[in-house]
């Protein structure tokens, strides 16, 4: 018992070497001392009992370390906020020079701190958190306000993050510079200056949403920072750094305290709402303007000055003597103006992008929130300043469609990059780090489009409208198993075809030899024949390294019927349509072996949506992506039960590309030689919808 | 006694089993951190009072009275909102107005002149137009310097265009003038206000241009990865096991990984490295051109047109301080990334950069666009074919509303189509026609478009759908105005003298549907190259291949009308109405240079082909047609600067044509009659 009790998981193997031994010693016990005495017996017996606790003490290893690892609560700290350590900062300490308003990514950004890393992904520092204080003991700022907890919890809790600091490529301070009125900047900038890898603000990111203060406002923060990134709400052209400062929205606390169901898109009873409140008084006498001019449509909200309490309610907001509540008014509103206040970021923006309302921006040169990656024209209306009393009849010309449209990409930035503090910090550090692994950057359209969106579109991988020469040729790839003489055939036939580059033989057999070289019929073209390792009809759709031209004919040993000119007219066919299925009618092609005659597809309809691919032109590009991009299953259920392949195949083409398959039908007789035919494309474009119909059919057959 | 002994024996190994129970799991607590195992990170701590945190920002800090109404404006600074007065643009009315050339006109100042005389921006009187646009000369002898024109106003809504790289600074005050240079450095430009031009090389052609160079999708796999742009201009190419080091200046005591081709004006490889200096950007548009995808190292200048070009979907915009992780990432990249980027190289230099024309056009369409506001071009419209230039924003700013988007918005092409009849001088009203077109299922109304001089009848057959007449004005051009009366997306363009059934109409429909983009039609026409008079010519005969359509019986989407209207040039305009067999070679170019496609053929009964003349009917001396048309071909090919026309060699038949199959079971069997 004591032996056992400090295991440790290194012992683990001794215990078992123990265990074994005794074991045997144990099975074989009665036979070798058959009168042994009771004593020893229960020696004996509590011997193997130790051993068997050892064993199932060993067992518990095996769950129990991964229970404390996922418990949080093990390894983070429970500390109280006035517990941090307290810094003092001498009066004389540096201050950082204040920011270089050229700064660029590769000047200002040490790149080399961020390495080569395989997952793409940034590492994030945050510094511990202190208070500092001054000589007097008068704190600089707020220790850490709410938001900026939220902010560091949520990166912290992040795939970004990393305790190393030595293996960091960005630090984040944990000095609150969200709002500027809540600190002194100078001490801050001293706070800033004396972090440990501070190095003149090089990959370091403040965040900030209330820069500036009274009289003038700057629209950055004015904290020198020298070369740190600013990750700033109300950013303006001039003090904004392209491509290197980060503009993000000014949080609205109402985020979280109100619940405001989503509602669909819509003209609302009122066209245009103004819901702010510290509007200057010129701005507010346009907008009243607009009001008188237009009646109801037009509703121009201010503070509730007669409230009982006296207070102003941020909650509340007033027309007259009427009073609405907000931000549910927000919902009853098509437009919504956000104007710009002292700041040019304005929280309600949040607000009014939440409610569904198309906001109308009116502040010249403001820096839109993430507006590097987001398309606002999309979800706003940005309408100049000097020409606010046209504010009405610009939006009316909008179409009805559009603004259904702008609703709920309105509605949809809120959802993706407003929502929460944790949405906010996420999108920076998304847009830094595809600065940084730029061939690994979201696309515009992740960033943009709704999911409804992402959902039902198709993007065809080979969009550009080519016709690819005719010299280039096609290469036919020619799968048998051991059916020599009509494979032989195939080949000879195949030959013939003036347009082809090469021959592939995909060889399945893995318990015969292919023929000797001699044996082959002689080609004028290159003929190579791959030996598989398994007997799979995925084989056929390997992308090959031989495959060097685009067109790729597969073809079953098995079809002979097909003459060169209809070979060559296939080609043809498909360099028009390189992004579809070029295929030839099942029924006049297939040859059926226990009945040793031509099979006839028995269904004759005016509808085609597949060709098979015993004889079939199409891209090599769906080589790869039948071999590596297919959902897995597909894959398996095609290997394990040797059919459906070319199902498979149109369908994943049909699903990649939204288009349908053509039908190459040549015929001698008739006067024109050269014919398609189409009809029906009775594919689904929805590729969801797809995957579903995909394994029913599979299932079916 | 020993059953006492076995007794408590059995009772001290219970005990111990409980014991242990009990005991090793605190002691495995104990044991736990004193493992070797991985740490978990160091979180952010959950604070206890974490409750007790304040918010950043107290109600006040949103409620502050704004105490100044508008901020300084920075001094000698502009943007958009500032330094443009967009009063002068009303609605989509955007006018253009050129300021004629101060001393010796230069080539490409006249060219361009004439140029956007012909174009919908142009005006004449510089008062009334929203944009004045300064082209500054190319004299070197002269430096930069220019007359400051009299409507100056301080640089107020002036475009300084300036197409090539001026190497001295500007000597005028510039102003609140917007300059559009190429390559502009990132430091001086102005984003949302300046527009960036690419550096064009000095024998760029002006119109027309050459074609992308990309012939495949998909890269040959035995081409180099890399090929890197050299100082002194050229090509090298690195070999295909790159991996060794592709850097110029660090690997030239390593000659066997690859082959040096120098003067190599256009590079055959997947990625080309262009270093971010200045010289690098003559390569630019070389590697775009060639479809090698630009790898540009931390650019020194603002990329051509950044403003509405998603770059990312071209180019790989790389930090020169890490090369190896650039190259471990460009051969990482997966293939579908690379075809993406390739085709996409191709578009930009087709859509925008291929002639200077483009380039002009694209600024004009830029600088458009930011008056226009919310009804400007979408950025998909900008980033996918067939580009801004094309998809004209006055039509829609809705893509679906276009032929080109559809799959890319993930909606289906439903609906009916509107026949349009042109009813020319000569014609009896096509009483038989109009009833086979409106027998159709998918026809929603019929249009009569009425040129004979003649006065319409008054009674006109009795139809299922509506049936309307418009006045055609005697004007052959008028045929494509972009009539509100179209109701639908799709248009069966017909003559008086078309003859059509139903199963032809039904049939071909539905294969428009499949191909919204592209016309399709019944009778076609083949270009071909003259040796003989060193020209374009085209002929009706019947041959393996053709490229053109009959608009006399053809679908087609109503968007082309907006375009032949609204963005051809007029002159090209004027010869369709002097040349009436014009108008079908000038669709036929126009929808051609848009897909870069050929046309759909469909099949159409025997005798119809027989009977049907060689020219478009209506036209007011057919027998003179086929010179005419002669010279029609090669002027409209000079007027678009290139021969867009691509030639097919298939037709598309429904899917049980001519089987030996019961005519019952077929869908279209009408059509196989005669």
């Amino acid at each position: 018992m004591v032996t056992c009790a400090p295991k440790q998981e290194r012992e683990e193997e001794a215990v078992c070497v123990i265990m074994c031994a005794s074991v045997k010693y144990n099975i074989r016990g009665p036979a070798l001392i058959p009168r042994m005495k009771t004593k020893h017996r229960i020696y004996y017996i509590t011997l193997f009992s130790i051993v068997l606790l050892g064993l199932i003490a060993t067992g518990m290893f095996q769950f129990w370390p991964h229970s404390i690892e996922s418990s949080s609560d093990w390894n983070v700290e429970k500390r109280s906020i006035r517990d941090v350590p307290v810094v003092h900062l001498p009066a004389d300490s540096p201050v950082p020079e204040r920011g270089d308003l050229s700064c660029r990514m590769h000047t200002c950004f040490d790149v080399y701190r961020c390495g080569f890393n395989p997952k793409n992904k940034i590492k994030v520092y945050i510094y511990a958190l202190k208070k500092y204080v001054d000589d007097l003991g008068v704190p600089v700022g707020n220790t850490i306000s709410r938001e900026y907890n939220e902010l560091l919890t949520a990166i912290s809790d992040s795939d970004y993050y990393t305790d190393d600091i030595s293996r960091a490529c960005l630090f984040v301070p944990s000095i609150d510079v969200l709002n500027q009125n809540t600190l002194r900047i100078k001490e801050t900038a001293q706070a800033l200056a004396q972090l440990s890898r501070w190095d003149r603000g090089t990959n370091h990111l403040l965040f900030n949403m209330l820069p500036g203060g009274p009289p003038d406002y700057n629209t950055a923060l004015d904290v020198p920072r020298d070369r740190a990134l600013l990750a700033g709400g109300g950013f303006s052209t001039w003090t904004y750094r392209q491509g290197y400062d980060v503009s993000i929205p000014v949080y609205s606390p109402l985020s979280a305290e109100v619940n405001l169901p989503e509602k669909g898109p819509g003209l609302r009873q009122y066209f245009l709402l103004s819901s702010q409140m510290g509007l200057h008084a010129e701005y507010r006498e346009d907008l009243e303007a607009l009001q008188a001019k237009h009646g109801n449509s037009v509703l121009v909200l201010d503070k509730c000055t007669n409230l009982s309490e006296g207070v102003v309610s941020i909650r509340k907001r007033c027309h007259k003597h009427q009073v609405f509540d907000y931000p549910q008014v927000l919902q009853e509103a098509t437009f919504c103006v956000v104007l710009r206040g002292a700041r040019l970021g304005q929280a309600v923006l949040s607000d009014v992008l939440r409610a569904g309302c198309v906001p109308v921006i009116i502040a010249d040169s403001y820096v839109l929130p993430f507006s590097e990656v987001l398309d606002w024209k999309r979800a706003s209306v940005m309408v100049p300043e000097d020409k606010m009393s046209e504010v009405y009849s610009i939006l009316q010309s909008t179409p009805q469609r559009q603004i259904e449209e702008m609703q709920r990409q309105a509605r949809w930035f809120w959802e993706a990059y407003f929502q929460s503090i944790k949405a906010i910090a996420l999108a920076t550090l998304q847009i830094i780090n595809d600065r940084i692994y730029p061939y690994a950057a979201i696309s515009y359209e992740d960033w943009n489009d709704p999911p409804a969106v992402k959902w039902s579109s198709v993007s065809n991988p080979l969009f550009l409208p080519l016709i690819p020469p005719q010299s280039q040729g096609f290469t036919a790839i020619v799968l048998t198993y051991d059916r020599v003489e009509s494979l032989f055939r195939v080949i000879t036939e195949v030959s013939k075809v003036p347009s082809l580059s090469k021959l592939l033989v995909v060889w399945n057999n893995q318990n015969k030899n292919p023929p000797e070289e001699s044996l082959w019929p002689k080609i004028r073209v290159p003929l190579k024949v791959v030996r598989t390792a398994e007997n799979k009809l995925s084989n056929r759709f390997f992308p090959y390294d031989e495959i060097e031209t685009e067109a790729v004919l597969a073809i079953d040993d098995d079809i002979i019927m097909l003459t060169s000119d209809e070979l060559q007219f296939g080609y043809e066919v498909w360099r028009e349509f390189p992004d579809r299925l070029v295929g030839y009618p099942g029924r006049l092609h297939l040859w059926d072996h226990e009945m040793s005659k031509w099979k006839y597809e028995s269904e004759w309809t005016n509808e085609v949506s597949m060709v098979l691919t015993g004889a079939a032109f199409y891209h090599k590009y769906f080589n790869y992506l039948y071999t590596y991009k297919m959902p897995g299953d597909i894959k398996n259920w095609v290997d394990a039960h040797m059919n459906c392949e070319d199902i498979a195949m149109n369908f994943l083409v049909a699903n990649i590309t939204g288009k349908a398959v053509i039908k190459v039908t040549p015929r001698k007789k008739f006067k024109c030689p050269e014919c398609t035919a189409i009809d029906g494309l009775s594919l689904d474009q929805t590729h969801m919808v797809e995957r579903g119909r995909e394994a029913a059919l599979f299932h079916r057959l | 006694m020993q059953l006492w002994r076995r007794k408590s024996l059995w009772l001290a190994l219970s005990a111990s089993w409980l014991l242990i129970l009990l005991g090793v799991f605190p002691l495995l607590r104990v044991a736990v951190p004193t493992k070797p195992q991985p740490r978990a990170p160091l979180g952010w701590p959950q604070w206890l009072d974490t409750e007790l945190l304040q918010g950043f920002s107290q109600p006040e800090d949103l409620l502050e009275d704004d105490t100044q109404p508008s901020p300084v404006p920075h001094k000698g600074s502009c943007d958009w909102g500032t330094c443009f007065d967009t009063s002068k643009c009303r609605g989509s009315d955007f006018k253009v107005f050129v300021y004629p050339a101060a001393g010796p006109i230069s080539e490409m100042h006249c060219r361009l002149l004439a140029s956007l005389e012909g174009s919908r921006y142009h005006t004449s009187s510089p008062t009334e137009a929203c944009l004045l646009l300064l082209l500054s000369s190319n004299n070197h002898a002269r430096g930069c310097s220019m007359t400051v024109p009299l409507e100056w106003n301080g640089g107020r809504n002036h475009l300084l265009l300036h197409l090539h790289p001026a190497p001295c600074p500007w000597t005028v005050q510039l102003g609140q003038a917007i300059v559009a240079e190429a390559n502009p450095p990132v430091n001086t430009f102005r984003p949302g206000f300046d527009v960036a031009l690419p550096l064009l090389p000095d024998n760029h052609p002006f119109r027309g241009g050459a074609p992308g160079q990309l012939q495949r999708h998909s890269p040959h796999p035995r081409v180099a990865l890399l090929a890197l742009a050299q100082e002194r201009g050229g090509w090298h190419i690195a070999g295909t096991n790159s991996s060794a080091c592709p850097w110029a200046g660090h690997c030239e005591q390593d000659p066997g990984s690859k082959q040096t081709q120098p003067g190599t004006a256009i590079p055959n490889a997947t990625f080309c490295l262009i270093p971010g200096r200045h010289p690098g950007a003559l390569h630019f548009l070389q590697a775009l051109q060639a479809g090698c995808i630009p790898v540009l190292l931390s650019p020194e200048w603002e990329l051509p047109f950044s403003e509405v070009i998603d770059w990312t979907k071209a180019a790989i915009i790389a930090d020169e301080r890490l090369p190896l992780q650039v190259l471990a990432a460009l051969q990482e990249m997966p293939p579908s990334k690379v075809l993406a980027l390739r085709q996409q190289t191709q578009f930009l230099w087709d859509a925008y950069f291929s002639s200077v024309e483009k380039v002009i056009y694209t600024t004009l369409e830029i600088i458009q666009d930011r008056i226009l506001g919310a009804s400007a071009h979408p950025s998909q419209l900008w980033n996918s074919p067939p580009g801004a230039l094309l998809a004209l924003p006055t039509f829609s700013t809705n893509p679906s509303d276009f032929p080109f988007y559809h799959l890319q918005q993930g909606s289906h092409l439903v609906g009916r189509f509107s026949a349009l009849i042109w009813v020319g001088a000569l014609s009896q009203p096509p009483l038989k026609l109009i009833q086979a077109v409106a027998g159709s299922q998918y026809c929603a109304q019929v249009l009569i478009l009425w040129s004979s001089e003649r006065p319409p009848p008054l009674k006109w057959p009795e139809t299922a759908v509506p049936l309307t007449v418009i006045d055609g004005h005697g004007k052959v051009s008028a045929r494509f105005f972009p009539y509100s009366a179209i109701s639908t997306d799709a248009v069966l363009s017909l003559d008086a003298h078309s003859s059509l059934s139903t199963s032809e109409v039904d049939f071909a429909f539905v294969v428009w549907q499949s191909f919204p983009e592209r016309m399709v039609g019944f009778l076609t026409w083949s270009h071909f190259w003259d040796e003989a008079r060193g020209d374009w010519g085209y002929t009706a005969e019947k041959a393996n291949e053709f490229s053109m359509v009959h608009t006399s019986a053809a679908f087609y989407h109503r968007y082309y009308h907006t375009l032949f209207t609204h963005s051809l040039p007029k002159a090209l305009r004027t010869l369709a109405d002097e040349t009436p067999t014009c108008v079908d070679v000038l669709m036929n170019f126009l929808v051609a240079a848009v897909t870069k496609l050929p046309p759909i053929k469909v099949p159409c009964r025997k005798q119809q082909q027989e009977a049907r003349p060689l020219v478009a009917p209506g036209a007011a001396k057919p027998k003179l047609a086929p010179l005419a048309g002669r010279d029609c071909i090669s002027q409209v090919a000079a007027g678009f600067g290139h021969m867009p026309l691509v030639s097919s060699r298939l037709r598309l038949d429904p899917v049980l044509f001519k089987d030996p199959v019961s005519v019952l079971r077929k869908k279209y069997r009408h059509l196989e009659k005669g």
